[in-house]
């Protein structure tokens, strides 16, 4: 292996710029580090060089380990973004000049920055000086340069960045070539989506310091893992669906699960992303041959011509109460729109806006699970953060991804509010690579509400004072608006080992189990399934309650959670609060009724009295009508 | 667009004449006014000769110890980040602005007899005022900022990435200034230089004050013009103006000489 990096960390003051980064470059391999600016990329590669220092981890160069060395001592070659040529020196003593320093016997360094010269295309200019080449030109020195004293790897830092658009294409053909004829390791580092795909054996797309993933260009493209390289790397559809039964739900249609999907638990969500090229439109309805799958219909509300391309955006009648990740929904807008390229010579005519068309796609791709997305409400309290503590630390048990959440009234209050959050985000990065943090302005609740409802998370953790009764008005909210697990936190917890689920008999009980199961697995955690029953309850009402029990053991345990049953007779809110307390249990899961219901249910008695009973972390999960 | 007309160039000269350019020929009228002999008569005097010779002397020394210091200086200023930076990039640069008899002054209140430091070193029998060194002194102290103003905006051009490049092909940080810094601060270098020398050479309010303008002794060339000045010696002094302003101009013009061809080469 040529490069080899472990665990890479560096951080900048307080500031996390790399994040635990390990990766190989294989020999005479060409890696391209894709990222955003200020994504650490560069980062990286002056590490790799020498001319930073890491806090963390090891650099091995072509088997040996020169995270000590001097970037003299690692015989790397480097290319600037700037060029960086010497100007007083003439193109061919830039070259010349690592040979000098090498002592190499000068008929030798003639031979070899000729070679150079002409390998990199500049035949006959080697006596022009810096100011006398052009951008181009000034690069393919500096690239003869870093390559004279054979280094044992290229290091390339946004190299094409200052050429203009067609000597930068020039450029990228050339250096492919250069690095295939010598075959040295390249490491190149670019912004440039177009320039990764056309150079790279493979990518890895870097953000907030961390590499996200690692594949091919084509895996990368069309097979990527995360939310994030999806809809980073090209344009690209979204949506969000549920898994149903070995099936995608996607509002009123359903896909097949494609056999080689990522593992996704029994309900959770399940994004899938197509791209706008794999989009069929036509205005005729969809014949059912094989490899498509019909969306249903919908209408073109935008439509640009590019060329080669046109790019239609389309409103889905069909797929009403889909959520979609990207693209991100024009403002007051309620349906799903979707995203479509279509060859720039179909007649236009046929896909004017509000011309009702037949909407299908060629292929799919499914996308990791994510873990349960989780939201925490970091809003400061004068009690501390118990709130990030808990959700960070089982997040982090998890590896869920987390998003920080504050609110500020006023623009002014902003500014210190996310000063908070990034200090907050900087103790946690590290442990937390999917570790995001937002601030908003506006109404504390109504922003969170907004917030948990357009980022489609899983569980909304969420600070309550501890001499608070029952539950806000926010976590009502969203209880009953988002219809989102909420978590509420009274104090800090260290460790979650042992979960009490309270679960009532049958349908509405399934959902506090279910969720609660998913998160105790995720954690790794016990499950005690606690029912309560009532006084007088008839037998068949008692027979009921326990086959429900069976039945949510043996999911619990297909889901690969310990389980067991307890039974106990009322009050409820006494046993309940007495068995979490005496059993040691870190969380107490437990049912909320939907709203919409308008049954009276037990549970909804519960929680009030539950959740001022105790100062451990309660969940309460919506249940489902 | 080039404008005819001679009456805003000719108001010019009028302004000019009597400011610069009369005040510049009248030192060589009056120093050739005794005629050839006698010019030569006063300038192989023992005084007149170890007043030019001094002027030249330490001119020369101050030009070599400023060039290094004020470029190491200008380095750090440069390159360096740290607590301070700021306020000693304008402590550095405050020479220029005071007076530079004060700068005498307090150089007498430092290192005199009596002074600060001087009242430690009095005893050792180390007496650097009213002595050469002291005249050193003095003229490194008004001189620092001319080489500093020189180099330091180069070096703030000169992006970081020439040095890590130079250090990722291999060279030594020695290396590196030696075939990538040095060269990128030629120019710089040079006229830094050369306006030290030349502000050194000139050197009047300063030296006056630490040097106790001791003939033989500590008497550079303008205090020996002053002198002789003063005891009514004009061509004298004349003589000795006239081959310092000679020596300027010939600095002077070679310096612009100089920054033409870079400026071409550029």
């Amino acid at each position: 292996m040529s490069i080899r990096l472990e665990n890479l960390s560096k951080r900048f003051g307080h500031t996390l710029v790399v994040n635990h980064v390990t990766l190989e470059v294989a020999d005479g391999e060409l890696f391209i580090l894709l990222g955003g600016s200020g994504s650490g990329k560069s980062t990286i590669l002056r590490l790799i060089a020498g001319l930073l220092s890491p806090n963390a981890g090891r650099i091995v160069l072509d088997g040996r380990d020169v995270t000590a060395l001097a970037p003299q001592a690692r015989g790397v070659g480097f290319v600037f973004q700037n060029y960086s040529i010497f100007r007083h020196m003439t193109a061919w003593q830039n070259i010349e000049f690592g040979l000098r320093i090498r002592k190499t016997p000068s008929a030798e360094r003639a031979a070899r920055v000729q070679e150079l010269l002409d390998l990199v295309g500049l035949t006959g200019l080697g006596q022009r000086y810096a100011d006398q080449l052009s951008g181009g030109q000034q690069q393919r020195v500096a690239l003869a340069r870093a390559l004279a004293y054979r280094p044992a790897v290229l290091l390339l830092d946004e190299p094409f960045g200052a050429l203009d658009v067609k000597i930068r294409a020039q450029m990228r053909e050339s250096l492919k070539q250069i690095q295939r004829h010598l075959k040295v390791t390249t490491l190149l580092v670019t912004h440039d989506q177009e320039e990764a795909f056309e150079l790279a054996d493979r990518i890895g797309v870097i953000e907030h310091g961390s590499l996200w993933e690692v594949g091919p260009p084509q895996e990368i493209y069309h097979r990527p893992r995360t939310e994030f390289v999806a809809t980073f790397v090209g344009g690209g559809n979204v949506l969000v669906g549920r898994a149903q039964g070995g099936r995608i739900a996607l509002g009123s249609i359903d896909l097949p699960m494609p056999a080689d999907a990522p593992a996704h638990e029994e309900d959770s969500p399940v994004r899938i992303l197509f791209r706008p090229e794999s989009v069929v439109v036509q205005p005729e309805p969809l014949d059912a041959r094989a490899g498509l799958f019909p969306l249903g219909r919908g209408q073109a509300c935008e439509r640009v011509f590019a060329g080669a391309l046109q790019r239609l955006r389309l409103t889905m009648e069909g797929l009403r109460g889909v959520r979609p990740l990207s693209p991100l929904p024009t403002f007051g807008q309620a349906t799903t729109q979707l995203e479509a390229t279509l060859p720039g010579e179909l007649d236009a005519r046929s896909f004017a806006p509000g011309t009702p068309l037949w909407v299908g796609i060629r292929r799919y791709h499914v996308l990791d699970s994510t873990g349960m997305k989780m939201l925490i409400c970091a809003q400061a309290a004068p009690d501390g953060d118990a709130a990030i503590e808990v959700g960070c630390q089982l997040a982090t048990a998890a590896s869920d991804p987390v998003m920080l959440l504050s609110t500020a009234p006023s623009a002014q209050a902003l500014a210190p509010a996310r000063e908070r959050l990034e200090t907050l985000r900087q103790r946690w990065l590290e442990r937390l690579p999917r570790l995001e943090a937002r601030a908003r302005q506006g109404e504390w609740s109504t922003e969170i509400l907004l917030h948990a409802q357009e980022g489609h998370y899983e569980l909304v953790v969420l600070e309550r004072s501890a001499g608070q009764v029952g539950l806000d008005a926010t976590a009502l909210q969203l209880l009953e608006m988002a219809e989102v697990p909420v978590l509420l936190v009274a104090q800090p917890h260290r460790s979650f080992v042992r979960v009490l689920v309270c679960t009532a008999a049958g349908e509405p009980g399934k959902a506090d189990v279910r969720f609660g199961g998913r998160l105790a697995k995720r954690i790794g955690a016990s499950v005690t399934l606690l029912h309560v029953q009532r006084e007088g309850a008839s037998s068949e009402e008692a027979h009921r309650a326990q086959r429900h029990l069976e039945q949510a053991k043996s999911s619990l345990q297909a889901l690969g959670v310990q389980a067991e049953v307890l039974v106990q007779r009322e009050p409820a809110v006494h046993r309940i609060l007495d068995t979490a307390e005496q059993g040691k249990y870190d969380l107490i899961v437990i049912g909320a009724p939907a709203p919409r219901s308008g049954r009276p249910m037990r549970e909804a008695d519960l929680a009030t009295p539950i959740v001022a009973g105790t100062l451990l972390p309660v969940l309460i999960v919506p249940m489902a009508e | 667009m080039k404008n005819k007309g001679y009456l805003p160039i000719s108001l010019l000269l009028a302004v000019l004449l009597p400011l610069l350019l009369m005040p510049l020929a009248a030192i060589f009228v009056f120093a050739g006014r005794g005629g050839w002999d006698s010019l030569v008569s006063v300038l192989s005097s023992a005084d007149a000769q170890f007043a030019l010779r001094f002027s030249i002397i330490i001119a020369s020394l101050t030009a070599i110890i400023n060039a290094v210091l004020g470029t190491y200086a200008a380095y750090v200023l440069s390159k360096y980040r740290f607590r301070g930076r700021e306020a000693l990039s304008v402590i550095v640069n405050l020479p220029v602005a005071i007076p530079t008899v004060v700068v005498g002054t307090s150089l007498l209140l430092l290192w005199g007899p009596i002074g600060l430091l001087g009242q430690f070193l009095d005893p050792l029998g180390i007496q650097p005022m009213f002595a050469p060194a002291g005249v050193l002194l003095a003229h490194l102290f008004v001189t620092f900022p001319y080489m500093l103003g020189a180099v330091k905006p180069v070096l703030d051009e000169l992006e970081v990435t020439y040095e890590e490049a130079a250090y990722t092909i291999g060279a030594s940080r020695m290396q590196t200034f030696r075939h990538v810094i040095l060269p990128a601060l030629k120019g710089g270098l040079f006229s830094g230089t050369l306006l030290t020398f030349a502000h050194s050479l000139g050197e009047f309010g300063a030296t006056v004050m630490v040097s106790g303008n001791l003939r033989l002794r500590t008497q550079t060339g303008p205090l020996y013009i002053f002198a002789q000045f003063e005891a009514g010696n004009l061509e004298a002094a004349n003589a000795v103006a006239a081959v310092l302003a000679a020596f300027s101009f010939v600095l002077f013009f070679s310096m612009l000489r100089l920054t033409r061809r870079r400026g071409r080469a550029d």
